[in-house]
């Protein structure tokens, strides 16, 4: 009988405390507190029964509406400052993930480089682009020298 | 029926923290007690979880003080009093409400024929 008395207003109160978690840590604990006292003084009256002690937690409200009203009274600052340690956690899991991904792109990027190297070297095709590209480059430079015929004076 | 209460709740918004300030006005009263007198009240249609977040509300702004004491029956007590700047608002509300009252009464012809 005690054990499941001790359930029931300890998921009543866990359910509500769950709603609070944009209160500041003092406000959280006051309100759990309070309504602790509350539901032990019902029953230090009388509240025996499972049945009378749902009763007691519905005139209490719902975790949602006692929760909501915790939220109108505390006022539009305080939901701020714990939503920033939330994904704290999220991100500390997949960090080996990515750190393993990351690994084994970089060993197949290494792979495919390897093997572009060995394909120029075997086929004998690097000599040529450099060929090209060295007739080409003159012409480049020689048009900005333009200006240079200025000083024949 | 939630239009009633929709209704209920909007009227009791501004006015039930004075209901608390006046209950505590003479006497400490610890907040389990505040919570059931209030609950007794059908008319308010309060639910008690409510009460705890607004007495906190009204310790943190200095209108109320809190001290825990020992209970003979049960666990530990918190008593509310009045500070010198909830007694304060009180006097400002009891002023304000009444012509406030005799206001709507008039414009909405509740007031006396």
């Amino acid at each position: 009988m005690n054990v499941q008395k001790t359930d029931l207003v300890g998921e009543y109160l866990r359910e509500i405390e769950l709603r609070l978690s944009g209160l500041p840590l003092l406000q959280r604990r006051e309100l759990l507190a309070d309504l602790e006292a509350h539901i032990e003084t019902a029953r230090q009256h009388g509240a025996y029964s499972e049945s009378e002690l749902i009763e007691v937690l519905q005139r209490l409200g719902t975790p949602e509406e006692v929760a909501a009203a915790a939220y109108w009274e505390a006022g539009p600052q305080p939901p701020r400052p714990t939503y920033t340690p939330a994904p704290e956690p999220r991100s500390g899991v997949p960090a080996w993930v990515i750190g393993a991904i990351a690994g084994f792109v970089m060993l197949f990027l290494i792979g495919v480089a390897g093997l572009v190297m060995f394909a120029r070297v075997d086929g004998e095709s690097a000599p040529e682009p450099l060929r090209i590209e060295a007739p080409v480059a003159p012409p480049a430079i020689d048009a900005p020298a333009a200006p240079a015929p200025e000083p024949t004076e | 029926m939630s239009d009633a209460a929709q209704l209920t709740s909007g009227l009791r918004r501004g006015t039930l923290e004075f209901c608390v300030l006046a209950m505590v006005e003479r006497d400490a009263v610890y907040g389990t007690e505040i919570v059931r007198r209030l609950g007794e009240e059908r008319s308010l249609a309060t639910t008690e979880g409510t009460i705890y977040p607004m007495l906190s509300r009204l310790r943190r702004v200095g209108w109320l003080d809190s001290k825990w004491s020992e209970s003979p029956t049960g666990p530990p007590r918190r008593y509310y009093s009045l500070t010198d700047d909830g007694r304060a608002a009180l006097g400002r509300f009891r002023a304000e409400w009444v012509s406030f009252r005799q206001t709507v009464d008039r414009l909405v012809g509740t007031g006396e024929a």
